[in-house]
C-alpha cells in the first residue's frame, strides 16, 4: 500500500514496564508499529491501555518507577533507546515533539507564550530573542491567533482553552519537527473548538509534510484524521490497519465493541451494544487473552493462551483466535 | 397527552464578581440569563452546550442548589422557588440529581450502604433493617453485587461508582432525575452500559430526565427533545428527529456539524466557527451568537431574538431563521 | 487504620517515639506501685528531710523525718532518695512518677477541651460563612494577638494559683489555631461535590457537618493536637517555674523546676552541684514532649499521600 513511502518511525516490540510497591506494571507490553513519512497513526484505546506511555517511551520522558526495558524505538533508521541523554534532548523538540492532552497544565503558567514558543528555537537554533520573537509571531499567525504580536506578550491565562492549545502546536512545530506525537489534544475542548484544532492540524500537516501520531479514545476523532490506526487494550496492539479496514472490517471483538457501542451522529441505534466488565486492572491482568473476560466470542482457547498478532492480509493485523466470528458479525452491520 | 412535571419560566442566575477590598460586585457572571422551557412526565430532555452555555447551572438551579435570582421552577404545579427551607428539603425527595465526577461524589469515608441509605433515613422511607435489605435490592438493579454493600468507593471503578450514585437517587423514588454530564467521565467502553441502565430504570420506573451533555452524539440517542443553550440562553428547542433534521439556529447546525463521526461515508459539509466561545461575563449585545454567525444581519447585533414557536413544537431564537 | 498502624510501626522515628511514649504511659499506670503515695493528696510529694538545701541523689532520709513518719503512722517504702531531694526535702524521684500523670492530665485535658472548641468555633464558621464567619474569625484574631505567656500569666493571676487554673488559661488561649485549621479544611472539603450530593438529598445542616465534613477534616486537626499535647506541657511547665502554676510541693515536672531555680547556679566553687534538681524533671519533660512530637511528624508524613487520594 505504502510501498514508496520511507518509514519515519518503526517500534518492535516495545516493554515498558512500572516497578512499584505494589507489584509490575506492564503498561507497553510488547508494542509493533510503524510510522510513514507523512501520514497521520492513530492509537486508540481507553484509559490504561498504555497509549500515553507508549508516547513518552518515544520522547524518552519515562520517570521512575517507570522503566523501558525492550524493544527498539528506530527512528529516521537509528535505534533512539541507544541514545544518551544529551542527544536525545538534540532530538526533542527539533525531531520529535509532543503535545498534551491539557494545555493549562502544560504551559508554564509564568511564563510569556512567545518565551516558551522561542525557548525551543533558541535552544536548537541559537537564535537571539529578536529573532526567535519574530519567528513566533509567525508561528502564531500560522496557527490562527488573532493579532499574535499582541498575544505573544501575554500569559496563558490569558488565552481561552482552544487559543492555549494553538499556542502548543506553534510551540511544538516551532523547529519543524519531523513527527509530531500528539495525546489527546483535543478531548479538553468544546466541541466546536475541536473542530478548529482538528481542522488546523490538518492543514499545519499538509503544509509541512510532517508525520503525526494521533492518541485519543475518540472513534471519531480518529475517522477525520488518521490513515492508519492501532488499537490497544491492556498494554499490547490488538488491531492495526488502515482506516477503512478498522471502519468496514474490524476484525477484533474490542475494535467491534467500540464501534457499536458507542452513540454516533450517523446511525439510528435501538439499542447500545454493551462491552461488559470493566477496563482491567494493570496489576491484575487476566489469563490467556487480556480481553477474554469481557468478550462475548471468548472460548476456553481465550482463557488459556494469549495469541499472537497475526497478519490477516500484509497491512492488517489482529490479536484474536477468533476472527471469523467477528468478521461474520461485523458482516451485518457494516 | 402525558402531563407536564417541571415548568421552568424565565429563570436567572447571575454569579457576582467581587473585587477590591470591600468585596464589590463590579459584575455578573450571566450564567443563565431568562430561560424558559417545560418536561413532560416520562421524556427525557436533553440538555446540551459548550462550556459556559449555563446547561450545568440550570440543572443545579432547579434543584437549589444553586439558589436562582430570578425565575420559577414549578414543579408538579408548584413554585419550589418559593418554598421554606424545611419544605424544600422534604419536596428533594422528588428531584434527584446523578453527578458526572464518580470519584467525587462519593464520600470516601462512608461504606456505599450507608451512603445510598442516607436519602431513605433522612425522608424516613424505611428504618431498621428493612432500609438495608432496600440498599440490596437497589444494588441489585443497578447491577452491582449486594455483598458489596460494606465496602468503600474507593474499592470499585468509575462506572461502579456511578452506577452507586444512580442507586443513590433512586433510592427516593424520584419522579424526575437530573442527569448532569452522567458519563462524560467514563471510559468509553462504560459509556454505553450506563447509559442503557438509565434507559432500562427509565421505563422500569416510569422517571423523567433531564439529561446534560456536552456530547451531541449521547444527547441524540438517549434524549426525545432537545434543548441547546449558548451563552446562558436557550437557542433551539425541538424533538429530536425534527432538530437533526431539519435544524435551523445556525449555532446548532454549526454544533452538529462539528462532532466527529466514526464512520468513512458520513460526509458532511464543516461549519467551522470563528473566534472562541466568549464569556459569559460580558455577552455580546443583540443576539448573543452573532459574532460567530455566518448569516447574522443588521438586527442581530441590535435586538436579540426571542424564543418563537416556528413548528409545532420547535421552537427558534433567530432572526434569519 | 490497619496501613496508619503498620507505617507508624515501620519508620524509625515514630518507634522511638511510640516507645518512649510507651516508657511514659507505663510509669504513669504503675504510679501508686512504684512509689506508693504518703498522704490522702497523692500528688503531694513527700519528703525526705527538712533540708533547704537540695540533697544529691542516694541521700538516705533523714533521722527526724523518720521519727516524724513514725508519728504519723506511715510507712515509707523506700529509704533513699533514688534522684536526690529538691528544695524542702522533696523527693524528686516521688515527684517524677507522679509528675508523669499530671503532665497525661495537663496534656490531654487542655488538647483536647481546646480542639473541642476549635472545632466548633471553626465548623460553624465555615460552614455558614457570611457575618458568622466574619464575627467569629475576628474574634479568633483578638485571641490570637494575645502574646501566650502573657495572657496566660495574667489570666491565672486573676483566677488564682493552681494547675486547675493553668489548664483553663491554656485552653482559653490555645483554640484558635485548631478553628483556624479546621475551617480552611472545611472550606474546601464543602465544595465536594458529595457534599452537594448530601444536600440534593436533603440532608440538614447539622448532619452534614456532622457526617460528611467533619470526618473528612478532622485527621490533620487531630494531628496538631497530639504534636500540641508537648508544648502544653512546656507552656505548663513554664507557667509553673514563674510561680502561677501549681502549689509547692505539687508532683508536677514544671513546678519541680521552679523549685530548682535558685539552685541552679549551684554554690561557689562547685558550678553544678544541685544538677539533679534541674536535669531529672528537664529530662522527663523533654523525652514527653519529643515522644509526641516525633508520633506527630509520622502521622503527619504518613496524612500527606492519603491526602493524595489513597485510602
Amino acid at each position: 500500500m505504502k510501498n514508496n513511502k520511507k518509514i519515519l518511525l518503526e517500534i518492535k516490540d516495545l516493554k515498558t514496564y512500572f516497578f512499584t510497591e505494589e507489584g509490575v506494571v506492564k503498561a507497553v507490553d510488547g508494542v509493533d508499529f510503524k510510522v510513514y513519512e507523512g501520514e497521520t497513526l492513530g492509537i486508540v484505546g481507553e484509559s490504561g491501555c498504555g497509549k500515553s506511555v507508549t508516547a513518552f517511551s518515544i520522547m524518552r520522558l519515562l520517570d521512575y518507577p517507570g522503566k523501558t526495558i525492550g524493544g527498539e524505538i528506530i527512528f529516521k533508521e537509528k535505534d533512539i533507546l541507544k541514545k544518551s541523554e544529551t542527544e536525545m534532548r538534540h532530538i526533542r523538540g527539533k525531531e520529535i515533539a509532543m503535545i498534551f492532552q491539557e494545555p493549562m497544565t502544560a504551559l508554564n503558567p509564568v511564563l510569556t507564550i512567545g518565551f516558551q514558543i522561542s525557548e525551543s528555537l533558541r535552544m536548537h537554533f541559537n537564535l537571539n530573542k529578536e529573532e526567535a520573537s519574530k519567528k513566533a509571531i509567525k508561528l502564531l499567525t500560522k496557527v490562527g491567533i488573532p493579532v499574535p504580536e499582541q498575544r505573544v506578550n501575554e500569559y496563558p491565562h490569558q488565552l481561552s482553552g482552544g487559543m492555549r492549545q494553538r499556542a502548543m502546536i506553534a510551540m511544538a512545530l516551532s523547529c519543524d519537527p519531523n513527527l509530531l506525537i500528539a495525546d489527546e489534544p483535543t478531548t479538553a475542548l468544546d466541541v466546536t473548538i475541536q473542530a478548529q484544532i482538528l481542522e488546523l492540524m490538518k492543514s499545519l500537516l499538509r503544509d509541512f509534510n510532517g508525520s503525526l501520531i494521533m492518541i485519543t479514545h475518540d472513534l471519531g476523532v480518529i475517522a477525520e484524521i488518521a490513515d492508519r490506526i492501532a488499537v490497544m487494550y491492556a498494554g499490547k496492539i490488538v488491531e492495526y490497519a488502515d482506516k477503512k479496514t478498522i471502519f468496514k472490517n474490524p476484525s477484533h471483538p474490542y475494535t467491534f465493541g467500540l464501534l457499536t457501542s458507542i452513540p454516533r451522529l450517523d446511525m439510528e441505534m435501538k439499542r447500545l451494544n454493551v462491552i461488559p466488565g470493566i477496563v482491567p486492572n494493570p496489576l491484575h491482568f487476566p489469563e490467556g487473552c487480556k480481553f477474554n473476560t469481557r468478550c462475548k466470542f471468548a472460548t476456553e482457547k481465550c482463557r488459556e493462551k494469549e495469541p499472537d498478532l497475526t497478519a490477516l492480509t500484509e497491512e492488517h493485523l489482529v490479536r484474536c483466535w477468533h476472527v471469523d466470528k467477528v468478521i461474520q458479525e461485523a458482516k451485518k452491520i457494516f | 397527552m402525558a402531563n407536564m412535571l417541571l415548568e421552568v419560566k424565565n429563570l436567572v442566575k447571575y454569579f457576582p464578581i467581587k473585587k477590591g477590598v470591600f468585596k464589590r460586585t463590579v459584575g455578573w457572571v450571566k450564567a443563565v440569563d431568562d430561560i424558559s422551557f417545560e418536561v413532560y412526565e416520562g421524556e427525557t430532555v436533553g440538555l446540551v452546550g459548550e462550556s459556559g452555555c449555563g446547561k450545568t447551572t440550570t440543572a443545579l438551579t432547579i434543584l437549589r442548589l444553586e439558589e436562582p435570582t430570578k425565575g420559577q421552577v414549578i414543579f408538579e404545579g408548584r413554585d419550589i422557588l418559593k418554598l421554606k427551607k424545611g419544605e424544600m428539603r422534604k419536596e428533594r425527595k422528588n428531584m434527584q440529581i446523578i453527578f458526572q465526577d464518580p470519584y467525587s461524589s462519593l464520600n470516601p469515608r462512608m461504606k456505599i450502604k450507608d451512603i445510598i441509605a442516607e436519602g431513605i433515613i433522612t425522608h424516613k422511607i424505611l428504618t431498621g433493617r428493612e432500609k438495608y435489605k432496600r440498599v440490596g435490592e437497589l444494588l441489585e438493579l443497578v447491577g452491582i453485587l449486594p455483598e458489596y454493600m460494606n465496602r468503600f468507593p474507593h474499592e470499585f471503578s468509575g462506572g461502579q461508582r456511578q452506577r452507586i450514585g444512580i442507586a443513590r437517587a433512586l433510592a427516593l423514588e424520584p419522579k424526575i432525575i437530573m442527569c448532569d454530564e452522567a458519563v462524560s467521565a467514563l471510559d468509553v467502553s462504560i459509556r454505553s452500559q450506563i447509559i442503557n441502565l438509565l434507559k432500562d430504570l427509565q421505563k422500569q420506573f416510569n422517571l423523567t430526565y433531564l439529561f446534560v451533555a456536552h456530547d451531541l452524539s449521547v444527547i441524540k440517542y438517549i434524549s426525545d427533545r432537545v434543548v441547546v443553550m449558548y451563552l446562558g440562553k436557550i437557542v433551539e428547542i425541538a424533538d429530536k428527529h425534527e432538530l437533526f433534521n431539519n435544524t435551523l439556529h445556525p449555532y446548532t447546525q454549526a454544533l452538529i456539524s462539528a462532532v466527529p463521526v466514526p464512520s468513512l461515508d458520513y460526509k458532511k459539509d464543516r461549519i467551522i466557527l470563528k473566534g472562541d466561545v466568549p464569556s459569559p461575563v460580558d455577552p455580546p449585545k443583540g443576539c448573543r451568537f452573532h459574532p460567530r454567525c455566518s448569516r447574522a444581519m443588521k438586527k442581530c447585533s441590535e435586538k436579540e431574538p426571542g424564543l418563537i414557536e416556528v413548528k409545532k413544537g420547535h421552537f427558534v431564537a433567530c432572526h434569519p431563521a | 487504620m490497619n496501613r496508619i498502624l503498620k507505617k507508624l510501626f515501620s519508620n524509625v522515628t515514630s518507634l522511638v517515639g511510640i516507645i518512649l511514649l510507651a516508657f511514659f504511659i507505663v510509669i504513669a499506670v504503675f504510679a501508686p506501685v512504684i512509689t506508693p503515695p504518703l498522704s490522702d493528696d497523692h500528688y503531694q510529694i513527700p519528703r525526705m528531710s527538712w533540708d533547704v538545701n537540695p540533697q544529691p541523689p542516694g541521700s538516705p532520709m533523714s533521722d527526724n523525718m523518720k521519727q516524724a513518719y513514725e508519728f504519723m503512722e506511715k510507712e515509707v517504702k523506700w529509704k533513699k532518695a533514688i534522684c536526690g531531694t529538691a528544695e524542702g526535702g522533696y523527693d524528686i524521684f516521688y515527684g517524677l512518677i507522679w509528675g508523669t500523670r499530671t503532665a497525661f492530665k495537663i496534656g490531654i485535658i487542655t488538647v483536647t477541651i481546646s480542639m473541642l472548641i476549635g472545632i466548633i468555633l471553626g465548623s460553624i464558621s465555615a460552614y455558614f460563612g457570611g457575618w458568622i464567619d466574619e464575627v467569629l474569625m475576628r474574634i479568633t484574631d483578638i485571641f490570637l494577638s494575645f502574646p501566650f505567656l502573657v495572657a496566660a500569666m495574667v489570666l491565672t493571676t486573676v483566677l488564682g494559683r493552681g494547675l486547675d487554673k493553668v489548664m483553663i488559661a491554656l485552653i482559653s488561649f490555645g483554640w484558635m489555631g485548631y478553628a483556624r485549621l479546621i475551617r480552611g479544611s472545611i472550606l474546601s472539603t464543602k465544595e465536594e461535590t458529595y457534599v452537594m450530593a448530601a444536600k440534593a438529598l436533603g440532608v440538614n445542616d447539622t448532619k452534614i457537618i456532622w457526617k460528611h465534613l467533619l470526618p473528612n477534616t478532622i485527621f490533620p486537626v487531630m494531628v496538631q493536637g497530639s504534636m500540641n499535647i508537648g508544648s502544653m506541657v512546656i507552656m505548663a511547665a513554664a507557667l509553673s517555674f514563674l510561680g502561677v502554676g501549681a502549689p509547692v510541693g505539687y508532683a508536677d515536672w514544671g513546678q519541680m523546676v521552679s523549685f530548682a531555680r535558685n539552685w541552679i547556679i549551684g554554690s561557689p566553687g562547685n558550678a553544678g552541684q544541685y544538677w539533679y534538681a534541674v536535669f531529672y524533671p528537664g529530662i522527663f519533660i523533654v523525652l514527653f514532649v519529643l515522644s509526641w512530637n516525633l508520633i506527630g511528624d509520622t502521622l503527619r508524613d504518613i496524612l500527606d499521600p492519603r491526602l493524595r487520594g489513597e485510602l
